[in-house]
């Protein structure tokens, strides 16, 4: 029969496998009660340090030895070693970590052991005048960032790499221009917008573009990422990110203009959903806003707006009933 | 070579291939004829030359009488032909499918190009666009996914909510649903327009673009089942639902089940004429009779027990039966004509969409994607005419222009490949190229660079056919013998010609016609083992528990975490 020997095989496998992992779990214990020893020791050898990076392979996540590893390169290998080969030790763990990244991409000690190695690498090569240059912190930093974005085109979400991208942009002497930065968020938000990290980047390069650009200009860009957000929320209203973006545009002291405009587009879209939490919380927040830049006489109508779309909220939402309530209480006084 | 098989398959065209190949890896012995000196049949993949003697085979036959059955039916299924120019130099540079075809990323035709292993043989692209057609030198693009609806710069914000909400109605669990009750065989288009309140531009784009309808009046709950199918698709290899398959798609594909039933022992004939078909009475101690095939230039006929055939070929088996000929029954199925070009360029095409609005070459803002389309030409893309949207062309069907290029490696520059089925039975035959002629122009005007000084080429050779197209029916039983006393003798039905569902029609008829295939086999195999294989101690009957068998594949040894 053509099903059979198959299952009689992998069952044989299994048994294998079991052993091999056994195998394994001796080995890994053994290692570490060995490297804990060479530790308590003192023992800066580079035979440890092997040692180290060979438990590092199965367990990336054990912190204390990539400390271990750390002390044992700062007080064992770098002293004895020239400038060059510091370079060339930490840009291989550099390489080292990059593939423990790909099997571990959100693993905090790898991150950190990064930053490390990047802030040891020594400034140098010497120029032929004998000047030190940041040649290599140079080459070291351009890497990372080339890192930095596949691994963001992997996961486009992963804080991490995000974080770990502004701190690389921090570090270079002559930074590129936030608009490139720009253009990077735009790409990122084009092929899926529904990533908090890109907004949020956005919203973090904006503001020094338009210190640089002045008033007039900080008006025409605002309006065009309106355009932006509001595209995404009609999009899929249900995308709370493009929601938190739009309050940050918005701000804490809007235009009534603008704020009535953005309010009656917001209304459009629950018209044309009417089953959308998020349009309604939207609207009560913004209501509430516009209220208090109105005077007191005209305020009746907006305020029973916002206490029907709190009752609605209350049906849609039941678990957060009793915040709508409270909120509704509020403005009745 | 051995005489008696335990199937006789006639024909290759893809429905044949798949059957024969999974019969053949089952453990029954198979033997594969084809009159023609290709793999392929109404499915086949032809260079130039090739092509051009197709054309004249089956235009050639009023002319004089025919040297077999088989070409006279070809000859009344394929009318109208014409040719344009002689084949140019290099005709094996190029590979021109008959049956141009997308494979979808899940579904029963990949299933079994992976399970039979002739996923290994070929390779494959991802289909990079669908556009249609707007006016002269201009093209839009269809949005299918939430990426494409957001970035999209046609769309208003409430056609951009209403089109979401359309596509999640259609990726989801529709059956029974309160908006698609009552509507299952109204029109699609108008279902659009009415139940979600679609533009007309919207819905056209949905309708004859993604759901890949041919007419208006074509209905919802098929077009609906298609695009659910497609949405669930995209993404498993990249953004499109649909790969196209290297050196001509189906064509080539049909090659590789072909070489699976070779490899464990299936018997292939090309390129000899059958003289007759008859049935012998049955051997001591079954039930069912033998089939005698006589083949031109073969001493010994082939026998079988059963026997698989295209409908071309049935002509021989009322013929060749010693039964009443009074019998034969029309096939069960309808038909429609569909116009064919087939049109090399050597020139590639673009797709320039229409102009972006001003906020999107803003220099700080501004997206960078509308221009690079200006300036690189497509490779693998379907172009749709919507009907009316070509002055001269079809006001009630859609044309649907496949364009493969360089990439799909089936010609150096490109080929385009139309289908525009046609409305309605006129008196005289429809005359192809002077129907298709507007459409040609059309997408040859995409040959020029958008906004530079370029001419606007010619192609180097196109055919132009009508093809009468035998269309699926709905009923479960379509597999059913032509004749009413012949058991054990099959047609393959019709496949469905939509570019994007062909295939997995194919697939799914093969897999119909296996099972019966193996049902009225049972109990009497012919085992013959496959290479390594061993026959269980006692057991000299074989169970067939699936489709096709499981792959022998290399177990990956888990090993060491390493990164």
């Amino acid at each position: 029969m053509h099903g059979v020997k198959r299952t009689r095989q992998s069952r044989e496998a299994e048994e294998a496998r079991k052993l091999k992992e056994q195998a394994k779990l001796k080995d890994y214990l053994l290692l570490t009660e060995d490297l804990l020893s060479r530790k308590k020791k003192k023992d800066w050898s580079k035979e440890a340090f092997d040692l180290a990076t060979k438990l590092l392979h199965s367990n990336p996540e054990f912190y204390t030895i990539w400390n271990y590893r750390r002390n044992i390169l700062i007080n064992g290998i770098f002293p004895s070693s020239s400038v060059e080969e510091i370079n060339s030790i930490l840009s291989s763990d550099l390489s080292l970590t990059t593939s423990a990244l790909k099997a571990h991409p959100k693993v905090y000690w790898i991150w950190n052991h990064r930053r490390w190695c990047l802030e040891n690498v020594p400034p140098g090569p010497s120029s032929p005048t004998g000047e030190q240059t940041q040649g290599w912190r140079q080459k070291n930093w351009e890497r990372e960032m080339y890192v930095v974005e596949r691994m963001l085109d992997a996961d486009a979400r992963n804080f991490h790499a995000w974080n770990y991208r502004r701190y690389i942009l921090s570090l270079f002497p002559t930074p590129p221009p936030p608009t490139q930065e720009l253009k990077y968020t735009t790409h990122k938000i084009e092929s899926n917008f529904s990533n908090f990290s890109a907004w949020h980047q956005r919203s973090k390069i904006l503001p020094l573009i338009w210190e640089k650009e002045g008033k007039e200009r900080e008006e025409e860009m605002r309006e065009l990422e309106f355009d932006l957000v509001r595209n995404a929320l009609y999009t899929d209203p249900n995308d709370q990110s493009a929601w938190l973006y739009h309050r940050w545009l918005i701000g804490p002291h809007p235009d009534p203009i603008l704020l009535t405009r953005e309010i009656t587009s917001i209304q459009e879209l629950l018209s044309e959903q009417p089953d959308s939490k998020w349009c309604m919380e939207s609207l009560v927040h913004y209501t509430l806003l516009l209220i208090s830049l109105t005077p007191e006489t005209e305020r009746e109508e907006m305020k029973s707006e916002c206490r029907r779309l709190l009752a609605e909220l209350a049906g849609v939402d039941p678990c957060r009933k009793n915040r709508y309530q409270e909120i509704s209480e509020r403005l009745g006084v | 070579m051995a005489s008696h098989y335990d199937v006789i398959v006639i024909g290759t065209g893809l429905t044949e291939s798949i059957t024969a190949a999974a019969l053949s890896k089952a453990g029954f012995t198979v033997a594969h004829i084809d009159e023609n000196l290709y793999y392929g049949g109404d499915e086949a993949s032809l260079d130039l030359d090739d092509l051009d003697q197709w054309a004249k085979k089956r235009s050639a036959a009023s002319d004089k009488p025919l040297s077999s059955p088989y070409l006279q039916a070809q000859a009344e299924k394929f009318v109208s032909i014409s040719a344009v120019a002689s084949p140019p130099p290099h005709s094996r540079q190029y590979s021109v499918s008959l049956l141009p075809s997308l494979i979808p990323s899940t579904g029963p035709f990949i299933a079994s190009l992976i399970a039979s292993g002739v996923s290994r043989y070929g390779g494959y692209k991802l289909l990079e666009r669908v556009a249609i057609y707007h006016s002269a030198g201009l093209v839009k693009n269809v949005p299918g996914s939430k990426e494409d609806v957001f970035k999209s710069k046609d769309l208003s914000l409430v056609e951009k909510r209403r089109l979401m909400r359309f596509l999640l109605f259609a990726a989801g669990d529709f059956a029974g649903s309160k908006e698609l009750q009552g509507h299952e065989d109204a029109p699609f288009i108008d279902f659009l327009r009415t139940t979600f309140s679609l533009s007309m531009d919207v819905a056209t784009a949905i309708t004859y673009a993604l759901a890949f309808c041919s007419a208006a009046s074509d209905p919802t709950l098929p077009a609906l089942t298609r695009i659910h199918h497609y949405l669930r698709s995209s993404g498993r290899y990249g953004n499109s639902p649909f790969l196209v398959g290297h050196y001509g798609g189906a064509g080539e594909i049909v090659q590789g089940f072909c070489r699976v039933s070779a490899v464990v022992g299936g018997v292939c004939i090309l390129a000899r004429n059958i003289l007759s078909i008859k049935q012998s009475p049955p051997p001591e101690g079954h039930p069912q009779p033998t089939y005698v095939v006589e083949l031109e230039g073969f001493d010994e006929p082939l026998t079988s027990r059963l026997i698989i055939s295209a409908p071309d070929y049935t002509p021989f088996l009322s013929n060749g039966t010693s039964q009443d000929n009074t019998h034969s029954s029309p096939p069960p199925f309808s038909s429609r004509r569909v116009a064919r070009g087939v049109i090399v360029i050597d020139h590639p095409i673009y797709f320039p969409f229409l102009a972006p609005p001003s906020s999107d070459s803003d220099p700080i803002v501004g997206a960078s994607v509308s221009t690079e389309s200006m300036i690189t030409p497509v490779d693998t893309a379907v172009l749709v005419f919507p009907p009316s949207f070509l002055p001269d062309g079809s006001s009630t069907t859609a044309a649907h222009a496949f364009i493969t290029g360089a990439g799909s490696m089936s010609a150096p520059v490109g080929i385009v490949n139309i289908s525009l089925p046609l409305d309605g039975a006129g008196s005289s035959p429809p005359d192809a190229k002077a129907i298709l002629t507007p459409y040609v122009n059309a997408t040859m005007a995409l040959t020029k660079r958008p906004s530079s000084g370029d001419v606007v080429s010619d192609p180097i050779f196109t055919l132009f056919y009508i093809q009468n197209q035998l269309l699926p029916s709905n009923s479960e039983n379509e597999v059913t013998p032509p004749l009413p006393d012949l058991e054990t003798c099959f047609t393959t039905p019709p496949i469905s010609p939509t570019l994007s569902e062909c295939a997995d029609s194919a697939a799914m008829n093969a897999e119909k016609l296996f099972w019966k295939a193996v049902n009225a086999l049972k109990g009497h195999p012919t085992h013959t083992p496959g290479q390594g294989e061993e026959i269980p101690e006692g057991q000299d009957l074989v169970e067939i528990e699936s489709f096709w068998p499981p792959l022998e594949t290399i177990v990956d040894d888990e090993g060491d975490e390493s990164w």
